[in-house]
């Protein structure tokens, strides 16, 4: 790049280099440059002159535009541009290894949390929800769905996942062992789990459930009915709701308390909505056999204590025994109570299952299949949209991928370049 | 149709594209550039490297590169003569050190220069500016080459060499100052 003439030539300088120019274009200088321009003209004689054949030969050479003769790459020039060219192909190679490199760690960025899905499609979900809010909170019983739900019309299709949701069976882990967990996960992928039964044998066990179900955010209301349904029907009770439909945070809360005779059979009714999906169920049982034991043995042993002061208050003679085996008893008493008490709530919790079901707002965006699936224009946009998306996101990705990549190779280039360039100024300098 | 330039008067034949290649305004412009700049390439090449078939090779190479790279000339970055002998004066860059890597400098003798009609003292003269030109290193014999040779104007000659216009008047001016030491001092 020329630089920018900034500094003032000699004045002396300037005329000699305008007396030499004068010189060259055949025009007579003040007598002082005289031998400048001898040499300017003795210089200029002497100019190489271009060998015929070779001239010949460059001209045939540009008229067919420097391509190859009869199979011959190059006829002039055959050993400079062999370096440039393997550079060149370096660059090149390592260009696409560049860009090739960019693209795997795209591809592993996209596809690395691919067994994340699900969860990925949950959180998109809450942030798709409608922009109208109508929010309700209840405790109530099953069968007062006014509580919290607001009328909805019944609709007519559904997705496709929940009805592949339909086909899981309720899972209930085993009774003998004294706290288990199990059936964490996504069930709406269609597989059929077996249906697990606890063995009869007489023990105490204290059964609980989460459910997480997803909606479309305008049947927060329908899922919510029927949730309330299926708890009427199996004679349970809605412990607290609450229901939130439409704005960014669409969905519902629930802790039911159901009977654990027929827990199983509701679990699957509530994992079987027509208008919600499971995104995960988690079983949960505790065996208190030996608890419930302890308080029976217990509520015994008050009841025997508190029979035998009876029968000694009875046969009891002076004031100081009365007044102390009556405080006794008293105590006695107290322990029943007590002991009364633990059993009845141990038995609650035996006979009554709490189980917490979430429902949250899918994305809007998100795919549904609508009955048959035919093919609509809206579906369509839909599409397209999605894939525009997802397009966008891959490119955002390689793009930061490529980045530093390409910065480190205008780095280098830059660095080859500069060290091109001082290498020929230095050969130069070497003749 | 003449079409030579005024600089490099040898080059006078139209050069023909074949006819199966529509107009191409970049290759006409080449066409057009090498008929007007052959010559004075050489010229700069051969006095630069003293060796006429590197000279060739270097010339040819120097066009090819041209021809191949011209749709990206950009005019706002200079004439196309000054790019020309940009790419000229890399290759002839490039073929200094590849020789200095492989071997000795190794240079024809120099033709004789017939004489014909000057006189004994101009022979003289003529010869001492020869001597004085080889004994210059090769970058300021580049200078004279692109100056005397290859015909550029001082601010050609700049963009060439990449310095400031009044940076390659002052260049010149003591290169050729130097010469014209070097002639009285063998007279």
């Amino acid at each position: 790049m020329p630089h920018v003439d900034q500094d003032p030539i000699d004045p002396e300088i300037a005329a000699t280099l305008d007396a030499i120019d004068a010189t060259l274009a055949g025009e007579p200088v003040d007598g002082r440059y005289a031998e400048f321009a001898e040499i300017a003209l003795l210089l200029a004689s002497d100019k190489p002159q271009v060998p015929p054949a070779f001239a010949h030969s460059m001209d045939s050479k540009v008229e067919r535009r420097f391509a190859p003769l009869d199979g011959k790459q190059r006829r002039f020039g055959a050993r400079a541009p062999h370096g440039r060219r393997r550079w060149s192909g370096v660059w090149q190679a390592s260009g696409a290894i560049a860009v090739a490199a960019a693209a795997v760690v795209a591809i592993a960025v996209v596809a690395g949390p691919g067994t994340g899905g699900s969860s990925m499609s949950s959180s998109s979900a809450a942030a798709g929800a409608a922009s109208t809010g109508v929010t309700a909170a209840a405790s109530s019983s099953p069968g007062s769905s006014a509580s919290g739900a607001a009328a909805s019309s019944t609709p007519s299709v559904h997705s496709s996942a929940s009805r592949s949701a339909k086909s899981q069976s309720a899972l209930v882990p085993p009774t003998n062992s004294s706290t288990a967990s199990s059936g964490t996960g996504a069930l709406g992928s269609g597989t059929s789990a077996p249906t697990l039964q606890p063995p009869t044998t007489g023990r105490k066990v204290v059964q609980g459930a989460q459910l997480n179900l997803s909606a479309a955010p305008n049947q927060i209301d329908d899922v919510a009915q029927e949730i309330y349904d299926v708890v009427g029907q199996a004679n349970g009770i809605v412990q607290n709701s609450s229901v939130t439909q439409g704005g960014s945070g669409g969905g519902a809360n629930f802790q039911l308390s159901l009977p654990s005779a027929g827990l199983a059979q509701t679990m699957s009714q509530l994992s079987s909505l027509t208008y919600a999906q499971v995104i995960s169920r988690t079983d949960s049982s505790q065996d208190i056999t030996d608890q419930y034991g302890a308080a029976t043995r217990a509520l015994a042993d008050a009841r025997a204590l508190r029979t035998s002061l009876l029968k000694q208050l009875a046969n009891a003679t002076t004031t100081e025994q009365i007044d102390s085996l009556e405080a006794q008893i008293r105590d006695a008493e107290a322990s029943i109570s007590s002991d009364q008490a633990t059993l009845n709530r141990l038995n609650h919790q035996v006979n009554y299952s709490v189980v917490y079901v979430t429902v949250r707002a899918r994305s809007v965006a998100a795919p549904v299949s609508h009955g048959g699936g035919g093919f609509t224009v809206g579906r369509a946009a839909h599409d397209a949209g999605r894939v525009l998306t997802v397009a966008a996101g891959v490119a955002l990705i390689a793009l930061a991928a490529l980045t530093p990549i390409a910065l480190v190779f205008a780095l280098g280039w830059w660095g080859a370049s500069v060290l091109k360039r001082r290498r020929r100024e230095q050969a130069l300098d070497s003749v | 149709m003449d079409r030579s330039s005024a600089r490099s008067g040898d080059v006078s034949e139209t050069l023909t594209a074949p006819a199966s290649q529509t107009r191409d305004t970049s290759w006409e412009r080449f066409e057009s550039l090498y008929r007007s700049s052959r010559d004075d390439v050489y010229a700069y090449v051969s006095t630069l490297l003293r060796d006429p078939a590197a000279a060739e090779d270097v010339t040819a190479l120097a066009f090819e590169r041209a021809y191949r790279r011209r749709r990206t000339f950009d005019r706002r970055r200079g004439e196309e003569r000054a790019w020309l002998f940009g790419i000229a004066r890399n290759a002839a860059l490039d073929e200094l050190r590849r020789r200095r890597r492989v071997a000795a400098l190794v240079t024809d003798p120099e033709d004789t220069v017939e004489v014909d009609a000057d006189d004994a003292e101009v022979a003289l003269r003529r010869t001492a500016v020869q001597d004085a030109l080889a004994k210059l290193p090769a970058r300021e014999r580049e200078i004279v080459a692109l100056k005397f040779h290859a015909g550029m104007s001082n601010a050609e000659l700049a963009r060439v060499l990449g310095v400031s216009e009044s940076n390659a008047g002052t260049l010149l001016y003591r290169t050729m100052e130097k010469l014209r030491k070097a002639c009285n001092a063998t007279r």
